[in-house]
């Protein structure tokens, strides 16, 4: 043997390091470009991409949000981190009907396409019956909707059912209006069999025809998409010339942003991760997920997650405060389901709390001695934070209090394929909204919903109390109302639900410390490339 | 030992063996070229480490000061007097996890190594005496095993069976046995010719009293310095498997899953600094003592030295 197998091994290892090092290296320097410039005209945004279309009928995953939202406007908006009241964008202003069932946008005059035709109530009329009719992921928030113009500057929108968070779906960037004659003619379709006849996606992913600050340069969907800046944009041109969104894995997002010096962000880097950063970044983050372990109510699954008094003991059995610290900076012991970035969320005063006493006080009247309960949990590291530490230390609380779990790892697509199948005793998920409005939670959540059937909650084993809060909330059209029910409802939650809400954790933009705007959003597109500008 | 009478004709096998085992006994000795293996100072040291780490392994419960699961609130806390090896994000004390860690690491690496020496020696002894299609379609699975990246092909039956321990030994057995096969086919193929062997059959002895009493004594040597060697591999790839998450459940006190942990934050260094350095012992250890084993059992290795 000229070679051995040992020497061969510790020359793959040199290389693979020098592989590394090398595209360290390069990586770090890509921002080096601008330098030279003496003006700064690209802002470079790092992610580690979730991608798989621009096509604002079908955009679901995050780093395609991001870059709808600068191609396209919707009729509403957010602004900066704000995920509580709609602002103007297309309609400049709207009206809502008492009962919630109709909402009439007017158009803003003058907008124009990025190719200079105009913005006419038939574009968006089109753009939105396309994204219901075609039936891609996003399609749900408006399944109850149906959309008309009165006239070429009015659009009217109408929900089967009482849902005062119309307007908050229409500022989401699957929303985003198209070129309708545009899209037509590369074949795009709004009518009812749109989900079989629209080929428009492979047009839309490498041409943005909408109305927003941005047009799409580039779209290379393993490594970057590149933005320019629209030159016949309506509203304020934006700072930069081109936006640049990276793939980018996170440590070596976190590397690179130790080293950027001007017009960079990252969106990856959060939980414990921020540590050891400089203190020249500034990052801007909200608490909109939430992580919390599910119990089977189900006695044929589990005969002591069902039990009552099991719940409450490992409700009681859980150092909250423990758990939000495993998270690091930005996240807080768990209060309701509604994380704190949206309305409805219960204050980190009604944090929950740990008695060990009254846990082992609970088992005891229950007869569960050393109860015993396999607990579930994907095998993946969420936002920066590895949930099988998370899952070791309820383990270890669970332990003090005399309740012995088994933790059982499992890779991300068993797991949910056995949480779906309802058979999970006791698992353990983040959480986070698709679009700022908590009432989902309630749709999915709310006993003999479907999330809830999964484990095992169906309305004859819950507390009716339970049953008639939910109720409560979406009878509310009053939006402050609503948050001040969806409130009550989460306190019955803390009490007998199969939810035990354990903690909730930022998203985090970091910013280099020259840029203004690059607020966090939780209204799904992350941060508005297009607000972000230099001091 | 042995139960059977010599044959009156045969080449008396008790004889026969007792030479193959003075052969390769006396080489470890130091036979008549060079020190034995424990006068060889490297080697003493990696005899020392090993010894150490059996025995810290036997006395865990005694050597380590904390319960290796017990959870405090003492979080990420550096070296000091209270935790030699300080604390990891779950106030876990290091040191007693990595003392609790050869428990498993140890008597695993031996289980995969033994295993894979049974299966790929029993493989072997029959496709190198049988010669012809089961020499063929054995060298054909080697080379379908050696096809695939050890850690991958172990990754991927780990994941294919559910990750847990006895499916990760399960899945580096696999990976492993084909070396022995190949190395003790070769020795058997090598010895096919030999004269006793042909006499031994001439005068009626079966295959398999040939296999057992003849061929496997004589070719088992270099195999058994490949498991000495390949110890110190497995350690290595089981660590590999449970950094990945594809070892033994949490919370259980393993080498590579606690490099894991750490390495989800450097800057609190010894949570994985002390758990490598434990694999990096134990792996150094195994290959320094399979080395100076080598240099003795090995003809090829032991000239010049």
């Amino acid at each position: 043997m000229s070679v051995s197998p040992r020497r061969l091994r510790a020359g793959a290892i040199a290389l693979a390091t020098l592989a590394v090092i090398s595209t360290t290296a390069c990586t770090a320097g890509g921002s080096g470009g601008n330098a030279n410039d003496g003006e700064v005209k690209t802002l470079t945004v790092n992610t580690s991409f979730v991608l798989k279309t621009l096509d604002p009928g079908r955009v679901y995953e995050a780093t395609g949000l991001t870059a709808v939202h600068a191609l396209y406007d919707t009729l509403l908006t957010f602004e900066g981190s704000d995920v509580g009241t709609p602002v103007p964008a297309l309609a400049e202003s709207y009206e809502a009907s008492p009962d919630a069932k109709t909402f009439t946008f007017t158009l803003r005059s003058g907008v124009t396409f990025s190719d200079g035709s105009p913005l006419t109530a038939d574009d968006v009329v089109f753009s939105l019956n396309r994204l219901k009719n075609i039936k891609g992921s996003p399609a749900v928030t408006v399944s109850e909707l149906t959309f008309s113009k009165t006239d070429d500057s009015t659009v009217v929108v109408t929900s089967a059912t009482p849902n005062p968070n119309v307007p908050v779906v229409l500022a989401m960037p699957s929303t985003g209006v198209l070129n309708a004659e545009v899209a037509q003619d590369n074949g795009a379709k709004d009518g009812e069999d749109a989900a079989q006849g629209d080929t428009a996606q492979q047009y839309l992913d490498t041409n943005s025809i909408g109305s927003g600050p941005y047009v799409l340069s580039s779209y290379e969907p393993e490594s970057q998409v590149v933005l320019e800046a629209n030159p016949d944009y309506w509203g304020e041109k934006p700072q930069f010339e081109r936006v640049v969104l990276r793939n980018m894995d996170v440590q070596t997002q976190k590397l690179t942003m130790q080293r950027a010096e001007s017009a960079e962000i990252s969106l990856d880097i959060s939980g414990k991760l921020l540590d050891g950063l400089p203190d020249s970044l500034q990052t801007s983050g909200v608490q909109d997920t939430v992580y919390f372990l599910f119990l089977n109510a189900d006695p044929a699954v589990s005969a002591v997650t069902a039990n009552p008094k099991f719940n409450q003991a490992l409700r009681a059995a859980i150092d909250y405060q423990g758990i939000a610290a495993l998270y690091g900076e930005g996240a807080a012991p768990g209060a309701g389901l509604v994380a704190p970035a949206f309305p409805g969320t219960l204050p980190a005063s009604e944090a929950s709390t740990r008695d060990v006493t009254k846990a082992k006080a609970l088992l005891a009247e229950a007869d569960l001695t050393d109860p015993t309960v396999k607990f579930n949990y994907p095998a993946i590291t969420y936002k920066g934070v590895d949930l099988g530490t998370v899952a070791t230390k309820v383990q270890g609380d669970a332990a003090e209090a005399g309740i012995t779990l088994e933790l059982n790892p499992q890779p991300l697509t068993t797991f949910l394929d056995e949480m779906r199948s309802g058979k999970s005793p006791l698992g353990f998920t983040p959480q986070s909204l698709n679009y700022p409005v908590a009432d989902s939670l309630i749709n999915n959540m709310a006993p003999g919903q479907a999330t809830a059937l999964r484990s095992g909650w169906t309305v004859e084993r819950a507390d009716p109390a339970i049953v008639a809060a939910g109720e409560k909330v979406t009878e509310t059209l009053d939006l402050a109302a609503r948050a001040t029910a969806m409130q009550q409802w989460q306190r019955l939650m803390n009490q007998s639900s199969p939810y035990i809400v354990l903690a909730s954790n930022s998203s985090t933009v970091v910013a280099t410390a020259d840029l203004t705007g690059a607020d966090y959003s939780a209204a799904g597109w992350q941060v508005d490339v297009a607000a972000v500008g230099r001091k | 030992m042995t139960m059977t009478a010599p044959d009156p004709v045969a080449p008396d096998p008790k004889v026969d063996r007792a030479l193959t085992r003075r052969r390769w006994l006396g080489r470890l000795r130091g036979g008549s070229t060079g020190r034995p293996v424990w006068r060889q100072p490297i080697a003493v040291v990696a005899l020392a480490i090993l010894g150490g780490w059996l025995l810290a392994a036997i006395l865990a419960p005694i050597v380590a000061p904390y319960d290796p699961l017990a959870q405090s609130a003492d979080t990420y806390a550096p070296p000091s007097a209270t935790h030699w090896f300080g604390t990891d994000s779950l106030g876990r004390d290091i040191f007693s996890r990595v003392v609790h860690g050869a428990r498993l690491s140890i008597p695993l690496a031996l289980a995969i190594v033994s295993l894979a020496l049974l299966v790929g020696g029993l493989l072997g002894l029959v496709a190198g005496y049988l010669g012809r299609f089961a020499d063929e379609a054995l060298m054909r699975l080697t080379d379908l095993v050696f096809a695939f990246p050890q850690i991958i092909l172990a990754m991927a039956v780990t994941a294919a069976f559910g990750p847990n321990t006895r499916n990760a030994v399960l899945a580096l057995v696999i990976v492993s046995w084909p070396v022995y096969a190949r190395v003790i086919r070769s020795a058997v193929l090598s010895m096919r010719g030999d004269d006793y062997l042909n006499a031994a059959r001439l005068l009626g002895v079966g295959p398999v009293r040939a296999l057992r009493r003849d061929v496997l004594p004589n070719s088992i040597g270099p195999a058994i310095v490949l498991a000495t060697l390949e110890l110190g591999n497995a350690v290595l790839l089981l660590a590999a498997l449970s950094f990945l998450g594809l070892g033994p459940r949490p919370p259980a006190a393993e080498w590579g899953s606690m490099v894991a942990l750490g390495s989800q934050d450097l800057s609190m260094w010894w949570v994985s600094v002390f758990p490598g350095l434990a694999i990096l012992t134990v792996v150094m250890a195994f290959n320094v003592l399979g080395d100076a084993l080598r240099d003795r059992l090995d003809p090829r290795y032991a000239k010049g030295r």
